[in-house]
């Protein structure tokens, strides 16, 4: 911690360092060093830097490069084929319609999905908060969605949502509506996915939330007990507020889950209905493994990763201005 | 009086929820044991007219599943040990040890924690071709056998432990090894566990990667192949793909059941701490 201050005071003050200090204070650094430690990092940092590092940089070299397939059959582990061609890959991308489609689908689905998880987690969590009997069991049967795959619960939602044979089209029948083939109509196919999601995904939040509220001081409730505050009150000044640091790290987390929705779109749909469930992930893998288009695919995916840690910034800056009240 | 009808009815509320949060369970379960007939019948049934537990062996037979469960629990488990012992050591590293370019790796692995799985699905590919592990099942264990939450959950664990008892150690002549594998692995043990629980179920369920790296039906893991026969066959015989569903829900169900505590003691060490 203290070395990272120290850095931040020279950086503001150029005066301070020469190159000279710096190479000292490294040499000094280096002399007190525990040489084993590099040996208990090293396998990690093997993998790190060859499965996640090197590839990384690998995509963004190729992303400004026109890839040939066959060439890049031939080419060695350590280079990346293909001609420069600056930024075309990513003008490409910017202009493709799919592209762009792919980016509506993902925001339609994040704008069912996040609201829809967070109410249903804040919800839960709340009611499991109030200590009912049982109350652990519940929790479990609310978590267990999460340790079942993606995959799996795909393909159980397939036959919940299948056009007649279906549960919730019989359960329509029965009210006498009549059925829907959800998966294979547009405007339906994405929500049941985003649904979907949200039943895996709520007992994880719902966690997280259990955790937040138990944070919550019990003397704020029982001052506002004596001031003769209603339960709705409570939650509207007490409950609310103090969520609103977990609020923000949920909502981020759920917006950068919801840019990588792959799985239940390959399994549920292949991007069907005329493309209204292709994702900005799914279309990447088709880019690049059925069309064999590396170059715009590695475009595509650097754009997705901009998107990514713009979000990130922007909520460390709202975390900051909100820790500093 | 009041206070206590208000409990109840919260209760009731909360029953009525996990009701309908269990219906895909329910569901699964139910269509698994229907015949391939009944379970394309409209309006469907509620609960299976004759049991069909001949699916199960069905899906174990045509479906080869025996192998494919083989693989996916050799990689599970492989994955997890090399993530367990290799996280274990460099979160001790990182929590006990000081050396130069520490801060510096650390800032490294942060920053690899933003880089979205979607962005490695094609370069991962060409790394692993030109390593010539392509449709092998060591494509899916070695690239995975660390991961940044799992070198973070260690370190935090690792740093609530005494120095003055490594100290000792040390003074009492105890190399840098045996002070790893009988003073801090013992007292970690807790942490260890809910490492093993939420990185094997993570590398059971995992689908894309496994969809990338393998060809070869032989070599295939559950998700990927009920995932593809689904996508595959004109026909898809729904009942006995429910069946090969329920086998491959059902390890980590159980795992998550028999160890809830250190799971969800993970997720919240993993989240809230971090």
């Amino acid at each position: 911690m203290s070395n990272k201050k120290n850095s931040v005071l020279e950086i503001s003050k150029p005066k301070a360092v020469t190159f000279k200090t710096r190479l000292r204070h490294t040499k000094e650094k280096w002399k007190a060093s525990d040489f084993s430690a590099y040996i208990f990092i090293l396998p990690a940092m093997i993998i790190v830097s060859m499965f996640i590092i090197y590839p990384a940089i690998w995509s963004l070299v190729a992303s400004f490069r026109n890839i040939n397939p066959m060439e890049l059959r031939d080419s060695g582990l350590f280079e990346v084929v293909g001609e420069w061609i600056g930024l075309d890959n990513y003008i490409d991308v910017l202009g493709n319609q799919l592209f762009r489609k792919s980016l509506l689908n993902t925001i339609y689905f994040a704008a069912i999905f996040i609201p829809l998880t967070m109410f249903a987690s804040v919800t839960i969590a709340m009611l499991l908060d109030k200590g009912i009997k049982g109350s652990s069991v519940l929790r479990s049967i609310f978590f267990i969605p999460y340790v079942i795959s993606i995959v799996s619960a795909s393909l159980v939602f397939m036959i919940i949502f299948a056009g007649d044979t279906g549960l919730v089209n019989a359960v329509l029948a029965y009210f006498g509506i009549e059925s829907i083939s959800f998966l294979s109509e547009t405007g339906w196919a994405m929500p049941v996915i985003a649904l979907m999601s949200s039943w895996r995904r709520v007992g994880y939040f719902m966690l997280i939330y259990l955790a937040a509220l138990q944070n919550i001081p019990k003397s704020l409730y029982e001052a506002s007990d004596i001031d003769g505050a209603t339960s709705m009150h409570k939650f509207r000044y007490i409950t609310w507020p103090m969520l609103g640091r977990i609020n923000m790290v949920v909502f981020i987390l759920l917006m950068i889950f919801s840019f990588n929705i792959f799985q239940e779109v390959f399994v549920m749909t292949g991007g069907g209905p005329a493309d209204s469930t292709i994702t900005v992930p799914f279309l990447i893998y088709n880019e690049a493994f059925t069309f064999y288009d590396m170059g715009s695919a590695a475009a595509m995916s650097y754009i997705l990763f901009a998107v990514v840690v713009f979000v990130g910034v922007v909520q460390h800056k709202i975390n900051k201005n909100k820790l500093d009240y | 009086m009041v206070k206590n009808f208000k409990k109840r009815s919260i209760a009731l509320g909360l029953y009525i929820l996990s009701a309908i949060f269990m219906i895909p369970i329910y569901w699964l379960i139910t269509s698994s044991l229907k015949t391939n007939i009944e379970i394309t019948r409209i309006p469907p049934t509620f609960w299976p007219e004759q049991l069909a537990f001949e699916n199960f062996v069905d899906v174990i037979q045509r479906l080869d599943f025996a192998r494919t469960f083989f693989n996916s629990t050799v990689v599970s488990i492989s994955a997890t040990l090399l993530i367990v012992a290799f996280s274990t050591m460099a979160g001790y590293a990182f929590a006990k040890k000081k050396f130069l370019g520490k801060n510096f790796l650390m800032m490294m692995l942060i920053g690899t924690m933003t880089i979205p799985a979607t962005v490695l699905l094609l370069p991962l590919f060409f790394v692993i071709t030109k390593i010539g592990l392509y449709d092998n099942l060591l494509a899916l264990i070695l690239p995975f056998g660390v991961t940044i939450f799992g070198i973070f959950f260690m370190k935090q664990y690792i740093e609530d432990i005494p120095d003055s008892l490594i100290e000792a150690a040390r003074i009492d002549g105890c190399g840098e090894f045996r002070i790893f594998f009988s003073i801090i692995v013992p007292l970690i043990k807790p942490a260890i566990t809910s490492l093993v629980i939420i990185e094997f179920v993570n590398n059971w369920n995992s689908f894309t990667m496994p969809l990338v790296l393998l060809r070869s039906p032989d070599n295939f893991t559950l998700p990927l192949r009920i995932g593809l026969l689904a996508k595959d066959t004109v026909a898809v015989p729904w009942a006995s793909l429910m069946a090969g569903n329920v086998l491959t829900v059902l390890p980590v169900v159980i795992a998550f059941l028999f160890m809830q505590r250190f799971f969800i003691k993970g997720i919240l060490g993993g989240s809230v701490k971090g």
